[in-house]
């Protein structure tokens, strides 16, 4: 069985495309997408008489024709932002009334989900090529609903699926960031979560693991080592593991087969945990470039038989 | 959710809180590692020793201040790239991404990894003549046989290479963390020394340094005086004649450019970018720590020249160097100015002391010899093309052992080859046109991303950066180009910088032989265990 894995393609509508076309593009039988679906950014268009104003990474953009907000739009979503249509006194609003901000964020992200999943539906020929998603701890709750009642996408999170012999479980959660996002968990917490699922697995030789987080001090979980103030010290020349122990601790004592992360960006990379082929394929979704690791599965001998890191 | 707005009057853009949304770094950070870099000490002053030498009608101070005003342009380029695919990769990632996947390999394998086997002895010597030559001279230290005549002699060379080779090795092993911070401790005392030498060949006058460098030199090496020996020495070097301090001619200073970029083309060495929200002000960060720290080694390198002339002189500075080039010198030691500066004050453990602070120019610099192997290392792994134990890292002591391995074994190798073979010495030459070679691939990746990879371009904050309407960073490509190609023609076709000897070009050719054919030898053998990597890159279309 051939599976591409790719994660963190927060809200880049390129990444989901390409995301959608892989299975076609690597010849691959399944597409998991492990966590972190949702955007971090709101742009604002503010729409005036006659034509629209937006600014882009500095630059002031106007627009005067449908087609033009089109495009900026499409420009927009592809790198991973959300543009928001609203008037001067909306613009206001939202930057002075608490909470709108976040409303808004969350009505966008939802939107989009929506319009995310329509296209799999087409692309994904009704859930004829399999296709697994699962929440990050950047994804807000309100998603796994929607991606529960999407007819061609499973929704992962903290269940056991079976993929033609092969086992994989799933967690979005991660152990505490200074960001303080969605689904975090103390370290015991999480230990505990994997457990509850864990144990459900009826071979681990035949187990794929899907956790978001990257198992600590592993390679696959160094980012910028950051002051207090979230700046990275050292002009960002040092890293530092920040991964979960719970997650590394439950892949040294379990063995499973295969093991698939995400969360730290800039940590793609590969290694072996005894039997355990642990990988995280990194992000670069602001360059609408979408990571990924194709894995060929033996399901004979119950072994990875081959493994590629691409910048699809 | 706790959303940010950013923007002065009305917001651009509203934030939700998530991973990874950091704020950027400090500039003077990557200025302090862009200025150590290009450092002055170990890698200015070492390579004039040998700039006087090989064109002595060609003017330092001049070729210094254009090498400095053209490298700008590699930083406006590289300042392009880092924030259009910021990763940490550096040239492997850009030139796999936007040339090609084999090509980028071979570019990196023989720029990031290879030609630093090479620079493990070159970074030994300086460490030899800048730091333990002078003070094992200093205090008439006898041990080993020799004194310091002894790191010149064949096991005293080794010896000190494979001092910097554990050096090295260590820091990579131990990581960056404490390491950086004692890299800013370093600078600053470095900053220190050479304060403490300004004020000293400010203070004192050419009479001065004169007397106390013929006190010294008779103190120490039994030498009468050394000043006036030192000039007759050089004089009796066939078509030699030392020229003024000055600005012209222009041509035989232009011949020193390439010289130049010994030290002066490296202030991109760590340039990264983290981060998700990148901006033109993210651009303006990453050039202003290059180009801060490339323009504090000009301004340095400037101060010391004019100090250097108008205490000690500037032809006997000339002189101090041919005489030391052709092995006519007097004096038993490589003419250190710092040596000579500190001679100023007839104290040994004053002497020592300032020999000991402009170290801290050598040891904050030094752990950067293997870093960036190891990422290229570490990276083609990832990608398939070298074996998956290349980036392993031990469980228990987090050690890259085999690419430690893969960048040590070699480079004790070729350290013992430079040590005990003379004709090798002349291949390190070599060193900076091969990184060079890699860096024009790099430009020339600059100068087609608009065209080979649109979107990514336009997204760029790079591409908004604008000089009467043209884009300012492929012209800086251009430029670079021009820059790197007037070098690598020199280089090539000119005997004076023993580049272009046969056995050094056969040496070169081979590096590049060896990563195409582990490159090729890769493809194969992958392809052969179905896995094709030439899909590494390819990218899946969007609609």
């Amino acid at each position: 069985m051939k599976i591409f894995f790719a994660t963190d393609i927060h809200g880049s509508e390129t990444c989901w495309r390409k995301f959608l076309n892989a299975a076609a593009f690597y010849k691959a039988d399944l597409v998991i997408l492990g966590g972190d679906v949702t955007g971090k950014v709101m742009i604002p268009i503010v729409a005036n008489t006659g034509y629209w104003q937006t600014t882009v990474r500095g630059e002031t953009i106007r627009m005067e024709t449908r087609e033009e907000l089109a495009e900026v739009e499409r420009q927009i979503r592809g790198r991973g932002s959300y543009p928001a249509i609203v008037t001067p006194d909306e613009l206001t609003v939202l930057s002075e009334t608490e909470g709108e901000v976040d409303r808004r964020f969350s009505l966008e992200m939802m939107h989009s989900l929506d319009r995310w999943l329509d296209m799999a539906d087409g692309k994904l020929r009704g859930g004829e090529i399999g296709c697994i998603l699962n929440g990050g701890n950047d994804d807000i709750f309100e998603i796994d609903q929607m991606i529960e009642s999407s007819p061609c996408v499973t929704f992962a999170e903290g269940k056991l699926l079976d993929l033609d012999g092969f086992s994989m479980i799933s967690m979005g959660w991660t152990n505490p960031t200074p960001w303080d996002t969605f689904r975090e968990a103390p370290e015991d917490e999480l230990a505990a979560k994997i457990e509850a699922i864990a144990t459900q697995v009826p071979d681990m030789g035949r187990a794929i693991f899907n956790f978001h987080a990257p198992p600590y001090g592993t390679g696959l979980d160094e980012a910028p080592a950051l002051d207090a103030s979230l700046r990275p010290m050292h002009g960002g020349a040092v890293m530092k593991p920040v991964g979960s122990t719970a997650v590394r601790d439950s892949i040294v004592a379990h063995q499973p087969l295969l093991s698939v992360h995400g969360h730290i960006h800039e940590s793609r990379g590969v290694k072996r945990m005894g039997r355990t082929l642990a990988i995280n394929p990194g992000s670069v979704y602001g360059d609408g470039v979408l990571q990924g690791a194709l894995i060929d599965l033996d399901a004979k001998k119950a072994k990875v038989k081959r493994y590629l890191l691409v910048n699809g | 959710m706790a959303a940010e707005a950013v923007g002065t009057q009305a917001p651009t853009l509203f934030l939700r809180k998530a991973t990874g949304l950091v704020r950027g770094w400090s500039v003077r950070d990557s200025m302090i590692y862009a200025c150590l870099a290009t450092n002055f000490v170990t890698l200015a002053i070492y390579e004039f020793a040998f700039a006087a030498p090989a064109f002595p009608k060609g003017q330092i101070l001049t070729s210094v201040v254009i090498s400095g005003i053209w490298v700008s342009f590699l930083v406006v380029a590289y300042a392009g790239l880092v924030v259009t695919i910021p990763r940490a990769g550096g040239d492997y990632v850009w030139q796999t991404r936007i040339l090609n996947g084999g090509l980028g390999f071979v570019m990196a394998a023989t720029g990031w990894w290879f030609i630093l086997w090479l620079w493990a002895p070159i970074y030994g010597n300086i460490l030899s003549v800048q730091f333990f030559e002078p003070i094992w001279a200093t205090l008439k230290w006898t041990w080993p046989g020799g004194g310091a005549a002894w790191f010149g002699t064949h096991t005293g060379i080794f010896v000190v290479s494979l001092i910097t080779i554990a050096l090295a090795g260590l820091l990579v092993s131990i990581g960056m963390g404490g390491y950086a911070r004692f890299q800013k401790w370093c600078f600053y005392g470095g900053l220190f020394g050479f304060a403490v030498i300004v004020v000293l060949l400010l203070v004192n006058s050419h009479t001065a340094f004169v007397n106390s460098f013929n006190l010294e030199a008779h103190k120490l090496f039994g030498i009468n005086n050394a000043y006036g020996a030192t000039n007759k020495a050089a004089s009796k070097i066939a078509g030699y004649a030392p020229t003024k301090l000055g600005f012209g001619p222009l041509g035989p200073t232009m011949l020193l450019v390439p010289v130049m970029m010994f030290f002066i083309l490296w202030p991109n060495w760590g340039a990264t970018l983290y981060g998700e929200i990148r901006g033109a002000s993210d651009f303006r960060r990453v050039l202003t720590g290059m180009f801060g720290g490339l323009w504090i080694t000009v301004a340095l390198t400037v101060v010391f020249l004019l100090l250097i002339d108008k205490t000690m002189g500037w032809a006997f500075y000339q002189n101090a160097n041919q005489a030391n080039f052709n092995v006519v010198s007097p004096l038993p030691i490589w003419p250190y100015p710092v040596l000579f500066a500190g001679w100023l004050v007839h104290n040994a453990a004053f002497q020592v002391i300032l020999i000991l602070i402009m170290s801290l120019w050598f040891f904050g610099w030094v752990g950067t010899l293997f870093l960036s192997s190891t990422r290229v290392i570490f990276a083609a792994a990832f990608d398939r093309v070298l074996p998956d134990r290349a980036a392993e890292v031990s469980e228990k002591r987090k050690v890259p052992f085999y690419s430690l391995i893969l960048m040590l074994l070699p480079a004790v190798a070729l350290s013992a080859v430079y040590a005990y073979n003379t004709t090798f010495v002349k291949y390190t030459y070599d060193a900076t046109l091969v990184i060079a070679v890699t860096f024009l691939f790099s430009a020339i990746a600059v100068v087609l991303l608009p065209f080979i990879k649109k979107d990514l371009w336009q997204a760029s904050p790079a591409s908004k950066i604008k000089l009467l309407g043209v884009p300012v960073v492929p012209v800086a490509g251009w430029v670079t180009i021009g820059l790197l190609g007037f070098n690598l023609y020199e280089w090539l076709t000119n005997n004076s910088y023993y580049v272009n000897l046969h056995p050094s070009l056969v040496f070169m050719g081979c590096m590049y032989a060896l990563a195409i054919i582990v490159y090729v030898v890769a493809f194969y053998v992958r392809r052969r265990q179905g896995i094709d990597l030439s899909l590494v890159n390819k990218e899946i279309p969007v609609e």
